[in-house]
């Protein structure tokens, strides 16, 4: 089969991939014959349809996103900085390659666990064709990154060099990238997906998980961190490349990406070539026959994807089959942590809170006290970044909330039960707060309130989304993304209110002690309010 | 006590300009295994999603043990198990997971729901599954798992969506037994099938569904009665009753005529 025609037919498995992949994520949301109001989806057509105007939104989002993180280390050659582009290079090279990495694991769940179409193997197609059309069908996943990271990369590179034979080495280094980046997502993908989750569940797996949970947590804040602190790394790393210590600079020569970026960088410079840079060349080399391994791989990966994840059921041995019990809020909660925390996404998550916390208290470390703002700020951003977790909680139930639909559950109960995990999640945010205000003096005593009365908010809040999302269908033509929006909103005006209120009394008054008591006096109303409108749900 | 444990009465389902039910009635009382018996896109699922309390019909009611399934859905789901056609599951919980849950929500005893789970599983074999995640077990086995959660708490109406699909014989005998068990112990199963075999032995009444309404319903006999066909098989019934007799005699005979003779192959 030509290329050209397994492309265009790799079309239909994607579609299907990002169709199962929608589906899944955010099917069946609302309460159905429980919420008052609701109706069911207009029809598989408008499903499916819709289903994959998502996923190319969301594809295009990243992209520009992508983009715009693949052109940024090059601002200060092109602001006029004298130094050369290796390390510019080298860095553009790190983001997009994490970033494709990122979006890769994010949206192949589907396609590791099932295959992009096993009915393409049952079709009178060779063995390596249908291999390559799944191949292509999951290269469509990250296209519009690796072309849109690329394009900006040799843009900038022959923009900056005015050198043609830099832009040809940059397409040379990007295409590589990105064969490292979508090789690396499916090994991730193929990792978590069928060794951890297709394995046995026990302590040691339970430990496996959030180990990688953890680890993943990390990456995602190095790139951010990467990604921030890119004028100060860039001129840093190019010093250290352009330096007379041959040893620091052989050994980088070798790392990856740096072998592309000082490549690059050295093709820019004349055919004057220092050992350095040769040995930059060398293990480009080497790396473009990685990435020759890699793709090799992968299409033999994918191949075997298609042949989907059998029933693991090996573990004969097990005969215990003692069921525990518990309330039906805490067996609510647990079913939902234990879903969430089997997917990257949706499990990293619950880590932000307390992470975005504690960047805004690091970035205040160097101030002598803990001033009520700083508190009032670090807590509302928080909360606020917390209020993706009702969403994240809502829609992991995915189709398997039908199951939950045939139970005899109230409303209150799901709501309660969701809205006491973003609570706690919420929970080291404030935690991370009042250690650091037994480290510095605070400015106010009264100002120890505020994460006190940000948990109410912040559990009201939730409960508010949560019973929107649950309550109300999605109606008309507005998309599923706007009204999720609406309803996010309603929660966050929820957690603003009270931190208002402190700076509208602070500002009046110059009262602390007024400002923190009545904030908690109007969270605490807040919740009450919410927590009645629930109950009789 | 109730004598119907369901009563659907005039249900209408649209999904657009599509009419999935067109004011379907049907009946089922303890001791008796209803089976719906209509062809692909009859209105068997609907019917019994609308029961389960997973869709709301567009008018009518249903009861379940004198609960309505719309206005008090909390009640009448504690009187219900259910199967769907393709299982509907928490995928990526394990089977304990998922029997945790339920019986948490279902607020069951200790004691009795484990010996019942342990009973079960070990009668479907899927006792070494049970730390599994579901969603890599195979499509039988993630059946057998949902056959137990429909079972664990002995609810009086089981609502069966094409039970057998996917099972073994050896499970598929094993649930024929249960389903006898329960009936005899004043149970009532609302089954859907549209294979005739299954609905003739397993069924104490048929109601042959076609275009969202009940076009016949009563055991054998009563349908034989009904289509003037006084020997024939279930099978024969049904195609008269649906009037699909005719039509599927001139398909049969035109693909007799053409299909393997076509010289485009």
């Amino acid at each position: 089969m030509k290329t050209a025609d397994a492309w265009r037919l790799s079309a239909i498995p994607y579609s299907e991939m990002a169709f199962r992949s929608i589906l899944q994520n955010s099917s069946n949301m609302w309460w159905g014959s429980f919420g008052r109001g609701s109706s069911e989806a207009s029809g598989r057509e408008d499903l499916v349809k819709r289903a994959l105007r998502i996923a190319r939104f969301d594809k295009l989002v990243v992209t520009v996103f992508v983009m715009v993180a693949a052109a940024a280390p090059f601002l200060p050659q092109v602001l006029g900085a004298s130094y050369g582009i290796s390390a510019s290079v080298t860095l553009s090279l790190a983001v997009s390659f994490a970033l494709i990495v990122l979006y890769g694991v994010q949206t192949l769940s589907s396609f590791v666990t099932s295959g992009p179409s096993p009915v393409l193997s049952t079709l009178p197609l060779m063995r390596e064709d249908v291999s390559l059309v799944n191949l292509l069908s999951f290269v469509r996943t990250s296209d519009y990154l690796v072309v849109g990271s690329v394009a900006c990369q040799i843009f900038f590179v022959s923009l900056v060099t005015g050198s043609a034979l830099s832009g040809l080495f940059m397409l040379l280094a990007g295409a590589v990238n990105s064969v490292m980046g979508v090789g690396a997502a499916l090994w991730l993908s193929s990792v978590f997906y069928r060794n951890l989750l297709g394995s046995k569940q026990g302590k040691r797996g339970g430990v496996l998980r959030l180990g990688l949970l953890l680890a993943w947590g990390v990456v995602v804040l190095g790139i951010g961190i990467l990604f921030a602190g890119a004028g100060y790394l860039i001129p840093l790393v190019q010093n250290v490349l352009a330096s007379p210590d041959a040893l620091t600079g052989s050994i980088l020569s070798l790392v990856y990406p740096f072998s592309l970026g000082i490549g690059v960088g050295s093709t820019a410079q004349g055919f004057a070539l220092t050992s350095v840079e040769r040995l930059a060349l060398g293990g480009t080399v080497v790396y473009l026959l990685i990435a020759v391994a890699v793709s090799r791989w992968g299409m033999s990966s994918v191949a075997s994807f298609s042949e989907g994840v059998s029933g693991a059921t090996g573990g004969a041995r097990n005969r215990d089959t003692s069921v525990p019990l518990h309330e039906p809020v805490t067996a609510y909660a647990l079913k939902d942590l234990r879903a969430a925390s089997s997917n990257l996404t949706s499990a990293f998550l619950f880590t932000l809170p307390a992470f975005e916390t504690l960047v805004i208290l690091l970035i205040r470390a160097f101030l002598p006290t803990l001033g009520a703002s700083t508190i009032l700020v670090a807590m509302t951003l928080g909360g606020m970044v917390s209020l993706v977790l009702p969403l994240v909680l809502v829609t992991t139930e995915g189709t398997g909330f039908d199951f939950a639909k045939t139970m005899p559950l109230r409303m209150k109960t799901i709501v309660f039960s969701k809205a006491l995990i973003s609570t706690a999640v919420f929970l080291p945010a404030a935690a991370v707060v009042y250690i650091e205000g037994l480290l510095k003096p605070l400015a106010s005593p009264f100002s120890i309130v505020i994460p006190l009365a940000s948990i109410l908010a912040v559990a009201a809040a939730s409960m508010l989304e949560i019973r929107l999302f649950l309550g109300f269908a999605p109606r008309g033509r507005a998309t599923f993304a706007l009204q999720e929006f609406a309803r996010m909103a309603a929660g966050a005006g929820v957690v603003l209110l009270p931190a208002t209120i402190y700076v509208v009394i602070y500002i009046l008054t110059f009262n602390h002690a007024l400002a923190a008591g009545t904030m908690a006096a109007a969270a605490s109303a807040e919740l009450l309010a919410i927590a009645g409108f629930v109950h009789r749900s | 006590m109730v004598d119907q444990l369901i009563e659907a009465r005039g249900l209408t389902k649209t999904y657009g300009s599509f009419g999935a039910l067109d004011g379907l009635s049907l009946a089922v009382m303890p001791g008796e295994i209803y089976g719906l018996l209509g062809p692909n896109g009859a209105g068997k699922t609907t019917t019994l999603r609308i029961t389960a309390g997973l869709i709301e019909p567009t008018t009518g009611s249903v009861a379940v043990s004198g609960f309505d399934a719309t206005k008090d859905p909390v009640q009448a789901k504690a009187q219900i198990g259910y199967v769907a056609e393709i299982p509907i599951l928490y995928e990526s919980l394990t089977p304990r997971e998922l029997l945790e849950f339920e019986a948490s929500v279902r607020g069951l005893a200790k004691d009795p729901m484990n010996r019942r789970a342990r009973q079960l599983a070990e009668a479907f074999e899927v006792v070494s599954a049970f730390d599994t995640p579901i969603a890599t077990l195979s499509m039988g086995t993630k059946q057998k798992v949902a056959i137990i959660a429909a079972l664990l708490h002995q609810p009086p109406v089981l609502l069966l969506d094409e039970p057998l699909n996917s099972l073994d014989a050896r499970s598929s005998r094993i649930l024929k037994e249960l389903l006898s068990l329960h009936v005899q112990r004043g149970g009532a199963v609302l089954f859907s099938t549209h294979v005739m075999e299954i609905a003739q032995r397993l069924c104490s009444r048929i109601g042959i569904i076609f275009r969202g309404k009940i076009v016949a319903e009563g055991d054998l006999d009563q349908l034989r009665a009904r289509a003037g066909e006084k020997d024939a098989t279930l099978e024969e019934v049904f195609m008269k009753l649906t009037n699909e007799a005719t039509e599927v005699e001139s398909t049969v005979r035109a693909l007799r005529e053409s299909f393997f003779d076509d010289e485009d192959r």
